[in-house]
């Protein structure tokens, strides 16, 4: 199967400065402070909050309400370029001059974001303005938000970033990457969004520099799993109606815990809601575990059973979006493991598949291999 | 022989001389601390079960979705039993085509803490079971019930709580999904003509599915709380279950879950059931 290469995203966003290497400064805790508050003049600042036992991005007006310490948000930052319910546009039944667009969001700053999470908004921007085709509603949020990550220095024992391309201190899809020093930060900045914000800040010297890389290194070392994409990707490809997907499935509840969790899951359906005349055409997100997901209107449903709902999720994690976008749409982030009621790991899925579809295709080579010799 | 032998050994001797096709236990997740379904088929396969206080998830959510496929024998603590008789009640299991290994519990840990529907259970063992496993374990003495608290607020404040917690909701229908008395092929809010509750996490729509739910348990709810620890973003959703069935055991003095013989406390009528409301 020819895979896609990965098409720039089309947005206006701050342009990626890989090819230069921008100065790496360093900002104090207080400084970081003063930052937040003028961002907050003139934008919508998230960050993780401690809520419950966890933290959920929240709106911030000072650095004291965030919880930079735990190892990641509940629910990844995709909420925040794309609500889980968010209203299109009002309109008045029968009146076609009569519909309303929606207000452009206000520019927003996401302080705390993972590598993990920015790389799975890096994802959805392929989705969402890669092939020509572009998501307004997710573009205008895009454009107006600055990603400004957190390095992972003690990652969980179910994030396995590293076994699908990720890095605990990646700065993909990230604007600025911020390197808890304790008392400072160490500000790389990675577009030119990033390095306006930065750029009056004193340089970092090489001590700091070392012990960033540190930290980093200390947390890639951390993470032990590892999962052979390339080779997953091309048994997959093969793999449609292999038995073992009945044994996989059948623990799965088929909720959709997994999919809402997920920094990549991007489903939406649209619905129309209408009252005396008035109404709004809002999107939800949707997920391919639910039945009315793949519900067609003449009542047939392709994807009826529990099996295949579960297989669609690993297949399109680690081939569907491969075939579309060239890369798998699993950043490790290790929700789904830490959400699924049932206890399911894509890790061990992802191993069982490798190992199952290994043998299979190991036998149908040997028999390929017969008849040519017969 | 220790318990988890004797629920191996009698696995192997159910699936190979029994006519057992599936045995529905635990075996041990890949993440520490953790238990996961398992479905065993071969008698080879038998020594991944497990049991100990990992073990949280209803198995008896299961039977619906694996009964065609032959005799079935499940692992059942005291409130997976009580839910394999709500299931018996409803006519969603046939008795003869069940196995029930009973296993008494302790209550099950989360993150090493007691889970919170297990701090007021009152059937730690079996109430119904084809063997034990293992002996049975010491009655507990039952938690005071979290709903008193909630029920000293003022109507005002109940809402405002109430609102807080479904407003995290994010629809995943975890709670759904995990519940044995979940076994509707169409869910209420799974049709879209008519839409009968909004698709938005807004509170109300959030609101509307959580305060329909939980009429749809009244009387049929074991308070197994598989809700409540499968619900992703923490909701205390077994307030709601605790409610009904508190309501419906002082009407009907009814109890889910606990003989097989009595229709489920809503299905059934009685000249004397309490009917002041009507005017």
């Amino acid at each position: 199967m020819q895979t896609v290469a990965p098409t720039p995203s089309g947005l206006a966003l701050g342009v990626r400065r890989s090819e230069l290497l921008l100065t790496q400064r360093i900002i104090t805790s207080a400084a970081l402070d003063k930052l937040v508050a003028v961002w907050a003049k003139s934008a919508a600042v998230y960050a993780p909050v401690k809520v419950k036992g966890w933290t959920e991005y929240r709106r911030i007006s000072s650095l004291a309400e965030a919880d930079l310490t735990q190892v990641n948000a509940k629910l990844s930052a995709r909420g925040l370029l794309f609500p889980q319910s968010e209203t299109m546009f009002r309109f008045e039944t029968g009146r076609p001059d009569k519909v309303e667009e929606t207000a452009t969001p206000e520019a927003q700053v996401v302080l705390g974001v993972r590598p993990c999470d920015a790389a799975g908004i890096a994802v959805l921007d392929k989705f969402f303005s890669g092939q020509g085709e572009t998501d307004t509603y997710y573009r205008r949020r895009r454009e107006k938000t600055t990603l400004v990550g957190l390095p992972c220095s003690t990652p969980d024992e179910t994030c396995f970033c590293t076994a699908v391309g990720g890095a605990p201190a990646g700065t993909r899809g990230l604007d600025l990457l911020l390197t808890d020093l304790g008392g400072s930060y160490v500000a790389e900045p990675l577009t030119e969004r990033g390095e306006a914000v930065v750029k009056e800040l004193p340089e970092a010297t090489a001590a700091e520099l070392t012990k960033k890389k540190e930290t980093s290194d200390k947390a890639t070392a951390a993470i032990t799993q590892r999962i052979d994409t390339a080779r997953l990707k091309e048994l997959l490809d093969s793999g449609n109606s292999h038995p073992v997907w009945g044994d996989l499935s059948l623990a799965c509840v088929n909720c959709g815990a997994c999919t809402f969790v997920c920094p990549t899951c991007h489903c939406f359906d649209i619905v129309d809601e209408t009252r005396k005349g008035r109404g709004a055409r809002l999107r939800v997100w949707d997920t391919c575990q639910f039945c009315l997901y793949s519900q067609h209107a003449s009542g047939h449903n392709p994807r009826q059973t529990a099996v295949s709902r579960f297989r669609n999720r690993a297949m399109d994690k680690f081939k569907y979006t491969v075939d579309m976008i060239g890369e798998v749409s699993c950043v490790g982030c290790g929700r789904c493991i830490r959400e699924c009621p049932a206890g399911i790991d894509i890790r061990e899925t992802v191993d069982v598949l490798l190992k199952q579809l290994s043998k299979s295709d190991a036998m149908q080579t040997a028999e390929c291999k017969m008849q040519k010799a017969k | 022989m220790s318990r988890e032998d004797q629920l191996r050994r009698r696995a192997k001797e159910l699936l190979t001389k029994e006519g057992v096709v599936m045995v529905i236990g635990y075996r041990a997740g890949k993440r520490p601390g953790t238990a996961t379904p398992a479905f065993v088929t071969r008698p080879e396969d038998a020594d991944v079960l497990i049991f100990d206080d990992r073990c949280g998830t209803n198995l008896a959510a299961y039977l619906p979705r694996v009964k065609h496929r032959g005799k079935i024998a499940i692992v059942a603590k005291g409130c997976d039993s009580r839910s394999v008789v709500a299931l018996l009640k409803e006519k969603q299991v046939d008795r003869g085509g069940l196995v029930i290994l009973g296993v008494g519990c302790d209550g099950v840990k989360e993150q090493g803490r007691l889970s919170d529907s297990c701090t007021t259970c009152i059937h730690p063992n079996p109430v119904i079971c084809d063997e034990m496993i293992g002996e049975k374990v010491a009655e507990r003495t039952p938690a005071p019930d979290p709903l008193d608290d909630f029920e000293r607020l003022s109507p005002d404040e109940r809402w405002q709580a109430l609102m807080t917690d479904v407003s995290r909701c994010i629809r995943c229908y975890a709670c759904r999904q995990v519940c044995p008395n979940c076994y509707c092929p169409t869910c209420f809010v799974d049709t879209n003509s008519p839409q009968w509750v909004g698709k938005t996490t807004a509170g109300s729509d959030n609101m509307m599915f959580h305060l329909m739910r939980a009429m749809h348990m009244a009387g049929r709810c074991v308070e197994c709380g598989s809700c409540s620890r499968g619900c992703p973003m923490g909701i205390d959703l077994m307030r709601f279950n605790r409610k009904v069935a508190k309501v419906v055991k002082e009407r009907f003095g009814a109890v889910a879950g606990l003989n097989p013989e009595e229709l489920p406390a809503l299905a059934a009528f009685d000249p004397s059931d309490k009917q002041e409301f009507i005017r």
